[in-house]
């Protein structure tokens, strides 16, 4: 597959995935390899900006707050004197409890704004952890519920109708090559599309390690035989939990070596690989 | 420092807290600790937040299995007892301990803001682990509490709660709240009002006054909440508590790390110890250069199987040399952290067997790495 169908196949793409699957990493690589095609690239990151990302002429960076989204809501809002107040007085977290999901929903409607008001022709989101995505877009519906009708209410609306589009929004999911992240990418995908109803992209299968030839164990050395050996059943348990990824999700995989470097490096070795994974998709 | 730091922290501490961000094997080493504890025939509970489902299996963790505290069979003098945080059932029972009339509890509890404020997982979560720890304290059948925190980067702010829950309770909206209804909140006075109108337009009016309802309920109980609280944080400062940082030795896991060695250091929180988890493992006597040029010498798979054990030893020096690094930098604010470490297994962590031998691994005298 063409670098520029892969990327355009939606306009806002939510990279999600646990803890240590290298999420952040995968996200901002993707920007800087859809800038790199010639795309005009928005990455957003939740909290802090990514590190390591190369200036290009196409790719911009934006940061929001979850923690800040109700105040800089009620800021645009020509509150921003009082939201000051609540936030040191610690109502502003009495506030968002009143209502679970607000913060979300607030930032979900960020990036909704993003997709109108950018010019971008990718909009990449480093999401939260694989269980807080499903928070994430949770949020909207059950703020419906709990607040009938008002500014709230629509901007959900808002929200679900973008997320639902498949055209607009897709979820990308990122796992390790074990079985345990990968057990976890399944139950997140059958929430994401059965219960959400979320497209999703392809999976991304993050820290591959290379495959290990079949050789004759007798003409190695003890010490290195130990070591193939154990090379062998890391090889192993990886294709076997490949193996479930593959049974239980029609999605194509995108496959990455584990890189040992970090920074700038790093996200430009996960970018050629990306490159190469994307290519070989039929 | 002795000798074997582990085992005289699994057998001085009365509270260990394990801290990491995910994919650490935060919980495995949880569960490790508490099988030695369990080991050296003490009785040992791990609470942790949310497992991965293989890891809960492995432990005996099911679903759905809320507050319920359950002991893993194990062949040791001592014992291994395994429970999650609930966040909503540990709220209800601490209502239903402090409220003065069981029908002041239902009140409570039928709150429509009582029900969200307990199901948003933020700050209550950091309440209610707090609580649960002030229970499990109390609890006569256990010597050592391990508390997993949950793998973000907030882990620690609930050793905060008590004084966020403080300062609230004593705001003057939270006052006013509380104050005896007259005419609803027509009678807000003026400087109150923006705020009220605020609020009431992002949430609605109706959550608003279901909120007041609640604080209404709510008063007087607050008290015995803040003070079990304290006691919690107490104890998390004194020296029956260990701090333990677990990490990988990848970049982004050491990045991590600092973060809650900064954290603790903020908090005058001391660090005792700093597991090395999931190292890759070295083998034998060759060095890796000789291995790279056994590589080029051959050719064929033979030779790609030497490349790639070359390649293994290359990143087992990495790691070592990136988690002394961590080490160095640490010892700076805490001079005194002990490191334990243990090699990545082939395969996932699955069931006890594994922790055992993860957990002998924590507990051998550490050797020139």
């Amino acid at each position: 597959m063409e670098l520029h169908p892969f990327f355009t196949a939606q306009r806002v793409l939510i990279v999600a995935g646990k803890g240590g699957v290298g999420k952040s990493t995968v996200a901002a690589s993707l920007a800087q390899l859809s800038a790199r095609s010639g795309l005009r690239t928005l990455l957003v990151t939740l909290d802090e900006p990514a590190s390591g990302l190369e200036p290009h002429e196409l790719l911009e960076q934006i940061t929001v707050s979850p923690g800040r989204a109700l105040a800089d809501y009620l800021a645009t809002k020509g509150l921003g004197l009082i939201s000051r107040q609540l936030a040191r007085s610690g109502i502003m977290e009495l506030v968002a409890t009143t209502a679970p999901g607000l913060d979300d929903l607030l930032v979900l409607g960020r990036i909704k704004a993003f997709e109108h008001e950018r010019p971008a022709d990718v909009i990449i989101v480093d999401g939260p952890a694989a269980g807080h995505a499903l928070d994430l877009v949770r949020a909207p519906v059950q703020l419906k519920r709990a607040i009938g009708s008002g500014p709230i209410s629509q901007q959900a609306d808002e929200v679900l109708a973008m997320l639902r589009d498949p055209a607009r929004c897709k979820v990308m999911l990122v796992t390790t090559a074990a079985i345990t992240p990968v057990t976890e990418t399944c139950e997140a995908a059958d929430e994401l599309m059965e219960k959400a109803l979320i497209a999703l992209a392809p999976v991304v299968v993050n820290k591959c390690n290379p495959d290990v030839p079949r050789v004759d164990e007798a003409i190695l050395l003890p010490p290195i035989r130990e070591a193939y050996q154990y090379l062998s059943l890391r090889a192993e348990a990886q294709s076997e939990a490949i193996g479930v990824l593959t049974d239980s999700l029609e999605q194509q995989q995108l496959h990455l070596t584990q890189h040992h470097s970090d920074g700038t490096a790093l996200l430009n070795a996960i970018a050629d690989d990306l490159e190469q994974a994307i290519r070989d998709v039929p | 420092m002795s000798s074997q730091p582990v085992i005289d922290m699994c057998m001085s501490a009365r509270v260990i807290v394990t801290c990491g961000t995910g994919g650490v094997g935060k919980t495995s080493v949880a569960a490790a600790l508490g099988f030695e504890i369990a080991q050296q025939g003490k009785r040992a509970i791990v609470i942790t937040i949310d497992p991965a489902r293989r890891l809960a299996d492995a432990i005996g963790l099911g679903e759905g299995k809320g507050n319920e505290i359950q002991r893993v069979p194990l062949d040791t003098t001592g014992e291994l007892w395994v429970t999650m945080l609930d966040v909503q059932e540990t709220f209800d029972s601490l209502v239903r301990d402090t409220s003065p009339t069981p029908e002041r509890a239902k009140e409570v509890m039928d709150n429509s803001f009582y029900r969200s404020l307990s199901r948003s997982l933020s700050g209550t979560r950091d309440y209610m682990a707090a609580e649960r720890l002030y229970d499990l304290c109390e609890d006569e059948r256990f010597d050592v509490i391990i508390v997993d925190t949950p793998p973000s980067r907030n882990a620690l702010d609930f050793l905060e709660s008590p004084e966020r829950l403080a300062r609230f309770l004593k705001h003057p909206i939270v006052k006013f709240l509380v104050a005896p209804s007259r005419g609803g909140f027509r009678l807000v006075n003026a400087a109150m009002q923006p705020v009220f109108k605020a609020i009431s337009t992002v949430v609605g009016g109706d959550t608003l006054t279901g909120t007041a309802a609640f604080l209404r309920a709510f008063d007087g109980m607050e008290e015995e909440f803040s003070r079990r609280a304290l006691v919690v944080a107490d104890t998390l400062r004194s020296t029956s508590s260990s701090f333990v940082i677990v990490t990988a030795p990848s970049p982004d896991a050491l990045t991590e790390a600092h973060h809650f060695v900064s954290e603790l250091s903020r908090l005058g929180i001391t660090l005792r110890l700093i597991v090395a988890n999931r190292m890759p493992p070295h083998f034998g006597a060759l060095a890796a250069t000789e291995e790279h040029a056994m590589a080029q010498s051959g050719s064929g798979d033979l030779a790609r199987v030497y490349e790639l054990i070359a390649g293994l030893h290359d990143d087992a020096d990495k790691a070592d040399s990136d988690i002394q690094a961590f080490i160095q930098r640490t010892s700076v604010a805490f001079p005194a952290v002990s490191i334990a470490f243990a090699t990545e297994l082939a395969t996932d962590i699955h069931d006890m067997d594994s922790i055992g031998a993860l957990a002998q691994q924590l507990a051998a005298p550490p050797t020139q790495q």
